[in-house]
């Protein structure tokens, strides 16, 4: 019992890293309706940024990651300014290809520039040490992410609700003409919802800096779970991106154990299959038609 | 006017002619992965290619021709396809050299066998490449058994005998990364064990590309692992590293097989009080006595003069002597034609301990090498130090509480 329990708690905290990942992810699909493939290079920027402050000014990632967010709302913002927008109304698979571009091209840049040398963030113990907690152990990296990434999903949810910015943000997502036509600058609210999306990494590069070494392809090892959380959870969800998370970090670590480590992605991957036929919009997903 | 102009264009033709005897240097091609997610040790790699060619050109070059290294980048298997394909038929290369990764060996030495252009592969270390029957294929390198056959004595003549255990006593666990590296290595690693009478407690495989292994740590600790064998790659290395800490997990040794164990890198993510008494298996390293590898601190030297910095993994040195006996092989041939190559090949005998990486080299019908082998070495006080054979030991195992 206390194995599993120590599994359980192991997944959620997973899932705690999973969901500061795709929060981003689900948001710039709900808004933009663009699958953002470079995702998981922007994560890498950010942890970059992160390592680079580090490295250079001595700065806990904890803090860098005011800088890093402001970055990456920059990247993101410019990303969809020059990149998505001249193709905002050709076909989706156009818009896909552009952000696959983007992914291979930044991942080649980042090799160009700093070598494919891991590199990671030194002389910080919080984030990096262990805490007891009665019988089970647990990283204070991980627990602090796991907390954040809640109250993220909290204030972008009362953002999104209660806010005049979050209101045309939401009407954007529902009707793109619409919302035009009620006077809703629906190219700057694109550029400032990708923004967002890319800002919430850099909210996650700090926290998981601690915890993951930064190298060039640290984004393809993040991002393809974030696909299947963002899916499983309901495409543009929220509380769907935080549940997916816990989802799949649980049964990542009970499938670790009891079945197999090799054998884990197998059955999230059944899962996400089974979510494919039986449920194609997701555990909280808005339905069909919803653009 | 005109007649300046005449004058630049003799110029140019004087260039041209002079580029144009250059091209009728001694080409070889360069196979490695020099960009994407191998690009690091790929890069390591190339630079002993590197040395020992520019070695090989200041010392007059292959049979007063002067080599020219034509770089091709592999990043999978279906660009060494291309990559071969170009050097082969559109370079005309005399031999390729190659190529860190196996997946990579595999795809370009079924073109360049076809096309009847030598591959001496350097680096790569499945057994499997040698053992398809090629004629053109030839290894300089330890392969995949040799890298579990050195695991498999640091327990039974390293771990057990310090800890004044049978090694029949200790629990041995085996985990690796699922992808061809570390299944090979993790296969014969499980073959010998059993053959030694060892007791096997698990054997795990995970995906390189996972970002928690805490599970799989805690079926080490459930099975009470004393001796946890690892074959991987970088990011897992450190990943497992991270997690068996915060998990309180400490068996008393843990084995790696190359990769990931042998990187300045991973210490320096890891932490060098992390990786004290860390034993690891691989390529000869840096750290070894001159007196079973003769030549070792000239190429550290050579190396540092010319890259700047000290050499990032044992991966130069195992390239630069691999490239070395192939180079002084070819110099012998009584032409640079393939047959002719490859009975050069056939005809190298270097006893073991002669070479910079204490290999010795005679090659198989097969292609080869049987006097390669591996070292095993010791994570001590931040350096990768080689206990193991004696004749290149520096320093003797030491145990403490680890890691």
């Amino acid at each position: 019992m206390e194995i599993f329990i120590q599994l359980v708690l192991n997944g959620l905290l997973l899932g705690g890293t999973l969901a500061i990942i795709s929060i981003g992810l689900t948001l710039i699909f709900g808004i933009v309706r663009v699958v953002n493939f470079a995702h998981g290079e922007f994560l890498m920027i950010g942890l970059y940024a992160v390592y680079l402050m580090n490295s250079t000014f001595g700065i806990h990632p904890y803090i860098a990651i005011i800088p890093a967010t402001l970055l990456l709302f920059a990247a993101g913002a410019v990303m969809q300014r020059f990149i998505i927008q001249p193709l905002l109304s050709a076909e989706g698979h156009i818009q896909i290809f552009a952000t696959v571009g983007v992914s291979i091209a930044l991942m080649n840049g980042a090799l160009l520039l700093f070598g494919a040398d891991v590199k990671t963030v030194q002389g910080i113990t919080l984030g990096t040490s262990s805490v007891a907690l009665g019988p089970f152990r647990a990283s204070s990296g991980q627990l602090i992410t796991f907390a954040v990434s809640l109250l993220m999903v909290a204030g972008l949810h009362w953002f999104l609700q209660s806010t005049f910015l979050g209101r045309a943000v939401r009407a954007t997502a529902q009707h793109r003409n619409a919302a035009q036509l009620m006077g809703v600058d629906v190219k700057k609210i694109y550029i400032f919802a990708f923004g967002l999306g890319c800002a919430c990494l850099g909210v996650a590069s700090g926290l998981i800096a601690p915890q993951y070494p930064v190298f060039p392809t640290v984004g393809t090892f993040f991002v393809l779970t974030a696909f299947v959380i963002v899916v499983l959870g309901g495409l543009g969800s929220l509380s769907g991106a935080l549940l997916g998370s816990m989802v799949i970090g649980i049964v990542d670590s009970l499938a670790g154990y009891y079945i197999a480590p090799d054998l884990k992605e197998v059955v999230y991957f059944v899962i996400f299959l089974a979510i494919l036929v039986f449920r194609p919009t997701g555990l909280f997903g808005a339905g069909r038609g919803s653009e | 006017m005109i007649k300046k102009h005449w004058a630049s264009s003799f110029c140019a033709v004087l260039t041209l002619s002079v580029s144009m005897a250059s091209l009728a240097d001694v080409k070889v091609g360069a196979l490695y992965p020099f960009s994407g997610a191998l690009a690091l040790l790929g890069d390591e790699s190339f630079r002993g290619l590197e040395i020992a060619v520019a070695e090989r050109n200041a010392a007059g070059g292959l049979k007063g021709e002067k080599i020219e290294l034509l770089k091709a980048d592999a990043v999978d298997a279906g660009q060494a396809v291309g990559a071969a394909r170009k050097l082969t038929s559109v370079q005309n290369v005399t031999a390729v050299f190659g190529s860190y990764s196996s997946a990579l060996s595999f795809a370009a030495t079924q073109v360049t066998e076809m096309a009847g252009v030598p591959f001496f592969e350097l680096g790569a270390v499945s057994d499997e490449i040698t053992e398809r029957d090629l004629k053109f294929v030839m290894r300089s390198n330890p392969t995949a058994k040799n890298f579990a056959e050195g695991t498999i004595t640091a327990i039974t003549k390293i771990v057990a005998p310090s800890l004044k255990l049978d090694p029949k006593q200790l629990k041995v666990a085996i985990i690796h990364e699922d992808a061809l590296y570390g299944t090979t290595i993790a296969g014969f690693q499980k073959k010998l064990a059993q053959e030694q009478g060892l007791n096997v407690v698990e054997v795990l495989p995970y995906s390189a590309k996972a970002v928690d292994l805490s599970s799989l740590i805690l079926r080490l600790k459930g099975a009470q692992a004393d001796v946890v064998l690892q074959t991987s790659y970088q990011n897992d290395t450190t990943l497992f590293f991270r997690q068996i800490r915060e998990a309180g997990f400490k068996p008393k040794a843990l084995i790696g097989a190359g990769g990931g164990y042998s990187m300045q890198d991973t210490l320096k993510v890891v932490g060098a009080q992390n990786m004290e008494g860390v034993l690891d298996v691989d390529f000869p390293q840096f750290q070894t006595n001159e007196a079973g590898a003769p030549g070792i601190s000239d190429f550290a030297k050579a190396y540092k003069q010319r890259y700047g910095t000290e050499p990032r993994s044992g991966h130069s040195l195992i390239n630069y002597v691999g490239a070395k006996i192939f180079l002084d092989a070819m110099d012998n041939a009584s032409s640079l034609e393939a047959d002719a190559l490859r009975e050069a090949v056939a005809r190298v005998d270097i006893p073991s301990g002669q070479t910079a990486a204490g290999i010795g080299a005679k090659f198989a019908a097969n292609g080869q090498n049987e006097r390669a082998h591996t070292s095993v070495m010791q994570w001590q006080n931040g350096v990768l130090k080689t206990i193991y054979p004696e004749s290149a030991a520096v320093t003797q195992a030491r145990f403490t509480d680890h890691p």
